[in-house]
């Protein structure tokens, strides 16, 4: 099983722009409305260095991009998530699992990070799934509709970390924008692998 | 209305500029992205030492940068953490062959970019470990999450890590010791006038005349409680009082700062040190060391923070060892 991946990214990049105007109208809700922004311009800065520098590791990139390049607390988060997907894509020759190691080890770093619990309503809430759904042998269609899934149920999670605690209840009834673009990630991964046929389509996504 | 005499641009990076100038042959200054390093370090030293946070408090960090204490300080906008990249480039460099030390005081921002930056030091391959520096009383709340702010008390542990890793200790002796250093430590700041406002000058803060603001931050983050002023020899009994009851091990003996907020005269601080030494004296606390200065101001802030660290065995001579930097100079054990 494998996705490429330069199209995976790309993908995601597409994704975000579909995403864009949702992501940032969830931020409003919740943060300080700059999370599609964040995103959009780190994937399309991703796009820019995936043409600059077309033999290197595709990930990579992509994370010294979030990490160096990305504004708010959220875009290096991700680059975590991507530098350690990276990771796990060089130190195995099987796909899945180089994204199964990346997935989990991403995960614990961001939870190092950010001191957050599944539940808190974080990206956290979309990551532990597909680490879970990774662990147990999962498709890539199927980590894909875990994140889905764990990003949507962050609607019924009052914020204990991050922007959104600041809020409190008032960001109740729409989900994390943080959870909802980390999930856009594995939806990309499904779609690329072939296997987005049962996932719900962008509008619909959010 | 008072404003600050601070160029339009870039007033970090030209500041850091000034201070490399001053001292050449202690300081390399880095640009892109903005860090300072050392340019010595005792050659038993196996681990990194990198310290960092918002400017507006200096001396802090950069004028700790030196044989003896700092390998590396990175410095954010005036308030503002520094970015993760400017942590991971210092630390880099600033690493030893057992890896690389953080010091950061307890603020949101500063540890998630210097756990950001951790991260990626991790993946890197250099090891690297934390001490977290919350000595701040005022803020010693357990209905928070957040935790008690840290202030002065970097200093203090900034020195007494920088003694402790000349001895050539390894990265995870050196992180407990620190975190030992961070625990036994507890300040508490009052202020008379707010510091001026650096985005549109004036006071960032009203105070009613002979009023003291007890518990100030150092970013002009206002405390709790407002009090009539004492007069100084109370005020000072009664922070001496405050810090010595919340210092987590019995003080038979300790290190005492008296810290300038940013407009205190010398003047002042050397009489409040002076009733400082009465108030331990009468209480039967031995004071083994001391630094009397504006070391952690918080700009221009009228005021003074008083922080006292308990000793525990051997720490002193991690004191007294040679430092030598801009902002403090140990030249040989003091006794």
């Amino acid at each position: 099983m494998t996705a490429d991946q330069k199209l995976v990214l790309l993908t995601y990049a597409d994704a975000a722009r579909t995403a864009h105007d949702v992501l940032t109208t969830l931020d409003q809700h919740s943060g300080d409305g700059d999370f599609g922004d964040n995103l959009l311009d780190g994937l399309d800065r991703v796009r820019a260095a995936l043409d600059a520098h077309p033999s290197e590791p595709a990930f990579h990139l992509a994370a010294t991009v979030f990490l160096d390049e990305v504004g708010g607390t959220s875009g290096p988060l991700i680059g975590l998530l991507l530098q350690e997907i990276a990771r796990g894509l060089a130190a195995h020759t099987d796909d899945r699992e180089g994204w199964r190691a990346g997935v989990s080890e991403g995960l614990a770093a961001i939870q190092r990070v950010g001191e957050a619990e599944p539940g808190d309503r974080t990206m956290v809430d979309a990551l532990a799934p597909a680490r879970d759904a990774f662990e147990a042998g999962a498709s890539f269609g199927a980590v894909a509709d875990a994140a889905l899934t764990g990003a949507r149920k962050t609607a019924d999670l009052r914020a204990r970390r991050g922007r959104a605690s600041y809020v409190g209840d008032r960001a109740l009834g729409a989900p994390d924008p943080g959870a909802m673009g980390v999930a856009l990630l594995f939806w990309s991964l499904a779609h690329v692998a072939g296997q987005g046929d049962r996932l719900p389509d962008l509008p619909n996504l959010l | 209305m008072n404003r600050l005499f601070l160029p339009a641009d870039n007033a970090v990076e030209r500041a850091l500029q000034g201070l490399a100038l001053t001292h050449p042959d202690l300081l390399e200054l880095h640009r892109d992205p903005l860090y300072l390093t050392g340019r010595r370090r005792n050659p038993a030293r196996r681990v990194g030492l990198v310290s960092g946070g918002g400017s507006g408090h200096e001396p802090l960090h950069s004028g700790f940068v030196g044989p003896g204490m700092l390998d590396a300080a990175v410095p954010g906008r005036v308030f503002a953490s520094p970015h993760n990249r400017q942590i991971h480039e210092a630390s880099k460099k600033a690493a030893g062959p057992d890896g690389v030390l953080h010091i950061v005081k307890n603020y949101t921002g500063d540890r998630i970019n210097f756990g950001i930056a951790a991260e990626r030091l991790r993946a890197d391959g250099i090891p690297v470990r934390r001490v977290l520096v919350d000595d701040d009383l005022a803020t010693d709340d357990a209905s928070t999450a957040t935790g008690r702010r840290g202030t002065g008390a970097t200093v203090l542990v900034e020195k007494l890590l920088g003694g402790a890793a000349d001895t050539g200790l390894g990265l995870d002796e050196l992180a407990d010791l620190g975190t030992l250093f961070a625990d036994a430590s507890r300040s508490v700041a009052v202020a008379a006038r707010a510091q001026t406002s650096p985005s549109r000058g004036g006071e960032a803060f009203e105070l009613p005349d002979n009023t003291l603001e007890y518990g100030v931050g150092i970013h002009g983050e206002r405390a709790a409680e407002a009090l009539p002023n004492p007069g100084l020899e109370d005020l000072v009994a009664h922070m001496t009082d405050q810090v010595l009851g919340a210092l987590p091990h019995a003080a038979d003996s300790v290190l005492l700062l008296v810290n300038g907020l940013g407009a205190t005269t010398l003047l002042e601080l050397q009489a409040v040190h002076a009733l400082v030494c009465e108030a331990l004296d009468k209480r039967g606390v031995h004071m083994a060391g001391r630094l009397v200065g504006t070391y952690v101001p918080a700009l221009d802030m009228s005021g003074f923070s008083l922080t006292l660290t308990t000793l525990g065995a051997g720490w002193l001579d991690f004191w007294n060892s040679p430092a030598h930097t801009p902002a403090f100079t140990v030249l040989e054990p003091t006794r």
